[in-house]
């Protein structure tokens, strides 16, 4: 009775606290919120005593004019990062080549003849040393050196304070396709390595924006990619024009590319924004803090250990599973027949429609680790195929030859035209992210569904445009 | 087989198939979801929620009534009361229909459903303005009420709707009607408003369209039969009655109010500096906290420090830090103008 007789209190107290705040209304939460704010200053008026004020000091604005004027601040903007992409790419040169020489010509051999003097089965030994320890070693030496440039340039500039003022010069433009400012900094740090962008596209706060972010940001051409559109924009485009011109369009060619990847980042930021996305929450704010003198040391060591080292490790963990499995489909056979020939022969006719080859379909689902070992595995794959004696490490092995004109070769010897170049540029564009980004969308988007769009939009476009291509470019060449 | 001309048609056709048939709203499958949702159990929950409707404004109901506001045949009409009468949702006592406590609290269910629904659009998504009402009206159907319970707690028990509609409370409570038509304010009168009725949709679109919303604060210059002149935040507006009639206002005590235009952050040139009078209402959810923790308060002084290089977003000074803003934000912040400061 006692309990019942409660129970009636508590829901009468309950209904007039709900009756109150009907009374109340809604602007009940923003008049507390400014009754804090007014109390907390008069406080602070009282107790607090500020030093007689300072001029805001007048460098700072006269650079902010500067960076954020008309017709300054975007030039500025194109010849810094500039600059730090010709660092990254022209840097890296050497101390790759220096690392791959370490574990592919000094280290490799030393673990071959290991495991021929302690008697391990072929098997063992193609899987170990062939398969995992290779790609590790391929993922190592293409990643690191370019990644230990790119991201402490890249922390400085973040660090001086420039970075903030690009967003917010670009905002105006990302405004107009649904998406947020900072966007332009994580498609920028995309070229670098798209998981560090997706990592990096934590500094949005907005919900909508972030995903929008996170999800365009494989149509950023990272580094990984940039090797493979250089050659083969050297092999087939460089050739099909007048030799004195071949650089200059060659070099063209890939930036067509990385502009493409940019108008689409664009465009599907628009779509986004317009369909699925409209049920996440949108709220715009940008800081810009002081500019102040970076901290060189401090962002040398943030961002080797935190960006470099993560990201390399999170692409190792990946690749030596995968080194397993692409010196197993060279090796393993059905019917006298490897798996790869069998997928390749299988294929081929649709690769023909997207006018790609089976090789190429292959080696982009198990080179899926890193984009850095897909040209040594389509080589790999071609040359298995094809049967070709003479070039090559041998079945399962991914090799990279000195010369361009001895991978011309090969590649041409496997039937590719300059249709597959253009294709292959398109499609190593247009496609899944590598599972190291696979990984870091997932680990920052916490969601399966976000997760498998940003994996399968890219390759759903990619298909889409390489098939218009090849149809319109056979079309024409029929007539 | 591998002619490319022929290829080229049969990937053109797949394309646009799949386009035609999974374009957002407008595509195969998304007209189809909204056919088959159209079932009986959907016409009953409107028709209760018309009667509902009619009986908080105090109007008639009839069976034209229903069948006009749900789009069926008069006979589907009195077939579907027919029905709720049998349930025991509602009675027919001479010409009117009255709705039963049962039938009541079905109604205010529903309703309670549609009113967080569209809050929750409106604080927790970009979804725009003119797509709540649509989007409430296909999920009241589906959200069970302890689905709704759970998104209540999870907008933290909203009490208002963002029309101003007063959302009812688990037990269906509902405040008394307050306020009075747009259009029985005189002239030189002030009021807030505060309720903008979201249907029929034409209208709403309209008073939408002219940036009208609750918690703007208006003051009437000119009311006739053939047009209503008002204020609305200082901005003058001209409606036709029966749009007017939509709007609900409450009228306000003239201290508070503001006298001519209102000033906002966006006309500020670099430079110039102003002292924030408060956010508009049109700034919610997120965004409005945000700018809350920024320190956009009634009081703060900000001054507007830099452009960008297409001019939008600017960058204002706001307690000693540097925020961007875009332009659409700024406009929706408004200062003191020169002559409120003077008092």
């Amino acid at each position: 009775m006692v309990a019942k007789e409660k129970i009636k209190n508590r829901e009468a107290i309950l209904s007039t606290a709900n009756n109150q705040r009907w009374e109340v209304g809604e602007n009940f939460h923003d008049t507390l919120m400014e009754s804090i704010y007014s109390n907390a200053s008069a406080i602070a008026k009282r107790s607090v005593t500020l030093p007689a004020q300072k001029e805001t000091i007048n460098w700072e604005k006269t650079l902010d004019k500067i960076l954020t004027s008309r017709y300054l601040g975007f030039p500025i903007m194109f010849l810094i990062l500039g600059v730090v992409f010709w660092l990254t790419i022209e840097g890296a040169n050497v101390p790759s080549a220096m690392i791959a020489s370490f574990f592919l010509d000094t280290i490799h051999p030393i673990l071959k003849s290991l495991s021929a003097s302690i008697g391990l089965p072929f098997w063992a030994d193609g899987v170990l040393i062939d398969g995992a320890y290779l790609a590790m070693a391929w993922v190592i030496s293409v990643m690191l050196p370019p990644m230990a440039i790119f991201f402490p340039l890249f922390t400085l500039l973040e660090d001086f304070g420039y970075l903030p003022r690009v967003s917010f010069n670009m905002d105006g433009l990302y405004r107009k396709v649904g998406a947020h400012g900072k966007q332009a900094l994580t498609m920028a740090m995309g070229f670098g390595c798209n998981a560090a962008g997706i990592v990096a596209t934590r500094v949005i706060d907005s919900p909508r924006e972030k995903l929008i972010a996170i999800i365009t940001n494989n149509f950023s051409l990272c580094n990984g990619r940039w090797p493979t559109q250089i050659l083969i924009a050297v092999i087939f485009i460089g050739a099909a024009v007048p030799a004195y011109l071949a650089g200059i369009v060659s070099a063209l060619a890939v930036v067509f590319i990385a502009v493409l990847g940019i108008v689409f980042s664009l465009l599907v930021s628009w779509g986004l924004s317009k369909s699925v996305l409209k049920g996440e929450a949108s709220a715009f704010s940008l800081e810009l803090p002081p500019y102040r003198p970076p901290r060189i040391l401090q962002t040398l060591y943030t961002s080797l250990i935190d960006r470099t080292i993560f990201v390399l490790w999170r692409a190792i963990i990946f690749a030596i599973p995968a080194g397993v499995v692409i010196w197993l489909v060279g090796n393993i056979t059905i019917g006298g027949e490897t798996i790869a020939n069998i997928f390749i022969d299988w294929s081929n006719p649709f690769a023909f429609i997207l006018g790609l080859n089976g090789v190429i379909l292959l080696a982009y689902i198990i080179a899926i680790p890193a984009n850095e070992i897909v040209i040594p595995t389509i080589l790999m794959l071609t040359v298995m195929s094809l049967g070709l004696s003479g070039v090559g490490e041998g079945a399962g092995v991914m090799f990279e030859l000195d010369s361009i004109a001895a991978t011309e070769e090969i590649l041409v010897a496997g039937g590719w035209t300059l249709l597959t170049g253009i294709n292959l540029m398109l499609f190593s564009l247009l496609h899944n992210p590598c599972s190291t980004t696979i990984y870091t969308i997932f680990k920052e988007t916490k969601s399966v569904k976000w997760t498998l769009v940003s994996t399968f939009l890219p390759i759903l476009m990619g298909i889409i445009v390489t098939f218009f291509v090849a149809q319109i470019w056979r079309l024409i060449a029929s007539i | 087989m591998n002619d490319p001309l022929f290829t080229l048609l049969i990937g053109s056709g797949i394309l646009l198939l799949a386009v035609v048939s999974f374009f957002p709203q407008k595509g195969l499958f998304a007209r189809m979801k909204r056919t088959r949702t159209i079932s009986k159990k959907i016409l009953i929950e409107d028709a209760l929620k018309h009667l509902y409707h009619c009986e908080y404004s105090g109007v008639g109901c009839s069976i034209e009534s229903i069948a006009g506001k749900l789009s069926i045949s008069e006979d589907d009409a009195a077939e579907l009361v027919a029905k709720l009468e049998e349930m025991g949702m509602l009675s027919s006592q001479r010409d009117s229909l009255q709705l039963s406590n049962e039938g009541r609290s079905y109604a205010l269910r529903i309703i309670r459903v549609h009113r967080l629904w569209e809050k929750y659009l409106a604080d927790e998504t970009s979804v725009d303005e003119r797509e709540w009402h649509h989007s409430a009206e296909e999920f009241e159907h589906k959200l069970s009420s302890s689905d709704a319970d759970e998104l209540a707690a999870q907008i933290g028990n909203p009490v208002f709707d963002p029309h101003g509609d007063p959302i009812p409370s688990t037990e269906g409570d509902l405040p008394e009607k307050k306020g009075m038509p747009l259009t029985a304010l005189k002239f030189g009168e002030f009021a807030s408003i505060i309720h903008v009725e979201d249907e029929p949709d034409a209208i709403y679109q309209q008073l939408v369209a002219e940036g009208l919303y609750p918690g703007m604060q208006v003051r009437m210059l000119e009311e006739s039969k053939e047009r209503v002149r008002f204020t609305a935040n200082g901005e003058e507006c001209v409606l036709a009655p029966l749009f007017a009639k939509n709007i609900t206002v409450e009228q306000i005590k003239l201290e508070k109010t503001i006298e001519g235009k209102f000033k906002n952050l966006s006309s500020l040139k670099i430079g110039e500096s102003g002292t924030v009078l408060g956010i508009s209402k049109a700034l919610r959810g997120q965004q409005r906290r945000r700018l809350m923790d920024l320190g956009v308060v009634p009081g703060t002084e900000i001054t507007a420090e830099l452009k960008s290089v297409g001019g939008d977003p600017m960058v204002y000074k706001i307690k000693g830090a540097s925020i961007a803003l875009r332009k659409k934000q700024a406009e929706r912040i408004y200062l003191h103008s020169e002559k409120s400061e003077m008092n």
